[in-house]
């Protein structure tokens, strides 16, 4: 796990200094950041144009949750999409070979590999609206409301990993699996909304098949004062099962890949 | 000596799937699928000691790659005995992996996107490579292949021959014990080949690692390998020195004789053997191996001989009529 952390460290030392070099991609980033800030807030205004409270949420707290959404998912950019990506390019190519033969633990190996410097740019979005959002509701926000914050965007985070993890690993068996990574974008986005609003049907599904609800409503809720101890034991609990259930997947499916490609 | 990579009775089956053409044949396999056995690798048996440098030849789907991926432990044999350094491939141990390296000359490693000095930097911290160590090994390395600042360049800028050997530095530096080199200078061109060649053979010798390399370039196996193990239809035809398969697999040599002047009476050379080439004084010949002393002899008695040499014939053409010989059985079907 430290070791893990150290290559990840490393690789994201070496492929920001290169990334620095092209400044256009900063713009480019900073350009669309900005454009879906920009939606978000237009559809939040046309709602609470017509009712100031959705499913119990106030319009600063949609807000705040829209802000954990774009933060998530500028994680989810800049750590963990990337080095999936790669995962299918290397199956597709055949350069998964190199990794394999690397003295390192094939899921660690494939999951630190890329870092996507200027998707942090939403990272920062993210904090500025969240903050604003907490600012603008009044939020005297304690200690303890926001360690909670931060355990459940770890989990949260960790989750999605997980699950990513576990869409990219279909790629040993059907070697294009692109429009699966872009079902869960969209997927996703469903999780701009918190996740009660939702119909039970599609609530549980983005609960515990797309855990969009434990990414990014429950840190929410944690700063809203609405997180109950039990939920936050259910998140911790359901990422430790996932963290098992990806772990074999992705073994079985390397088993797969090394018993079958050629 | 304990082998350095030893094998028996290896054997690898892939099951491919296997559909008519036509989009009614497509769209059923979508939900049923038939599978056909193919038979890669044939129970092959060798053993390699440690610092021999061996070629692996055979022709497209001979069952080289697949070979090859075993005992790098990327591919799970079907049946048989593997053993490289004490391990088993499969397992992929830590311990083992620090001590082979794998190049495919058709596949980079490096991100093309940073400079490959960066990329060795990757390498050192994923082999845990001591820094002073790294340092020696790596500016060892670099002045060997005469890289000089092709390091510092982004690996995208580079040229095909450029990149493979800044490819065969990086993969390297954690001085593997071990060497499998897929096509390693395939597209090349011949200078560049033989830089990769020289590259080889120094690293080789300075540290007695073993090689264990497939090339469609004789050039390269004659240069470098004492052993060749040539396999056909996943199947072992062929194990020993190169002198011994041109031996072995060549029915035929060359005769070239020279003559003083024959006054435009050239026999016909026809009731020699089969005539390859003719100049007035000059002839060249193909005849069996088994009549060649004969031939000589006659020759030699009825005609104005000044110079007579007999040659195995060029080791592509014998390989070539190696790889000609049919296979035994029509399910064996070849796999890459």
């Amino acid at each position: 796990m430290l070791r893990g952390l150290k290559l990840f460290g490393l690789f994201a030392r070496i492929s920001t200094l290169n990334e620095m070099q092209y400044r256009a991609n900063f713009f480019i980033q900073l350009l669309q950041s900005f454009i879906s800030l920009g939606t978000g807030l237009a559809v939040l205004a046309v709602v609470f144009s017509y009712t100031d409270n959705l499913h119990g949420w106030s319009g600063g707290e949609l807000l705040a949750v829209m802000g954990v959404h774009i933060l998530m998912g500028g994680i989810m950019r800049t750590v963990i999409q990337p080095n999936m990506g790669r995962l299918m390019e290397d199956v597709q190519e055949g350069t998964l070979d190199y990794a394999l033969t690397k003295p390192e633990d094939s899921q660690v190996m494939v999951s630190v590999r890329q870092f996507a410097i200027w998707a942090v740019v939403d990272v920062l979005m993210g904090i500025i609206v969240l903050v604003w959002a907490l600012v603008s509701i009044g939020n005297r926000t304690t200690l303890a409301s926001a360690l909670l914050f931060v355990v459940a965007m770890f989990l949260g985070a960790v989750m999605i990993y997980c699950v990513f993890l576990m869409f990219t690993t279909l790629a040993f068996w059907f070697v294009r699996v692109w429009e699966l990574m872009e079902m869960f974008q969209s997927l996703y986005q469903a999780g701009r909304w918190p996740v009660g609003i939702y119909p039970d049907w599609l609530r549980a599904g983005l609960t515990y098949l797309i855990p969009v609800a434990f990414a990014v409503t429950v840190p929410a809720e944690a700063l809203t004062g609405r997180l109950t101890p039990q939920t936050i034991l259910i998140a911790a609990a359901f990422t430790l099962v996932l963290m098992w259930v990806s772990r074999a997947v992705w073994k079985y499916g390397l088993r797969h890949y090394t018993s079958a490609s050629s | 000596m304990k082998p350095a990579i030893h094998v028996r009775d290896l054997t690898k089956v892939f099951k491919v799937p296997e559909r008519d053409a036509g989009l009614k044949a497509a769209t059923l396999s979508l939900f049923k699928r038939k599978y056909k056995e193919v038979r890669a690798v044939d129970s092959i048996a060798f053993d390699i000691q440690p610092g021999e440098v061996v070629g692996f030849l055979g022709p497209n789907g001979a069952g080289k790659t697949t070979t090859l991926k075993m005992l790098a432990g990327l591919l799970y044999p079907t049946s048989g005995e593997l053993d490289v350094l004490g391990y088993l491939p499969e397992k992929r141990q830590k311990d083992f992996l620090r001590q082979i390296t794998l190049v495919m000359g058709q596949r980079s490693q490096l991100n093309w996107d940073i400079p490959a000095i960066d990329s060795f930097e990757l390498n050192r911290a994923i082999y845990s490579i001591p820094r002073k160590q790294y340092e020696e090994t790596r500016d060892e390395l670099i002045e060997l292949m005469l890289l000089g600042d092709l390091i510092n360049k982004p690996v995208r800028n580079l040229s095909l021959g450029e990149r493979m050997k800044v490819e065969a530095v990086g993969a390297l530096l954690h001085r593997p014990q071990v060497l499998f080199l897929d096509e390693p200078t395939i597209g090349l061109d011949v200078t560049m080949q033989r830089r990769i060649r020289r590259f080889i053979q120094e690293y080789n010798a300075r540290y007695n690692a073993t090689v264990l390399l497939t090339s469609h370039y004789m050039a390269d196996v004659q240069a470098l390998c004492k052993r060749v193990i040539v396999i056909h239809h996943g199947k072992l035809l062929y194990d020993g020195g190169l002198a011994g398969l041109v031996e072995r697999f060549s029915a035929m040599k060359t005769l070239s004789v020279t003559f003083s002047d024959m006054n435009g009476h050239a026999p016909d050379f026809s009731t020699f053997g089969t005539v390859i080439s003719q100049e007035p004084n000059r002839v060249s010949l193909r005849v069996g191996k088994a009549e060649t002393p004969n031939v000589t002899a006659r020759m030699l008695a009825d005609l104005p001989v000044t110079d007579l040499t007999v040659e195995d014939p060029p080791i592509e053409e014998v390989i070539e009529h190696v790889f000609e010989q049919p296979k035994e059985d029509d399910e064996k079907k070849e796999t890459a």
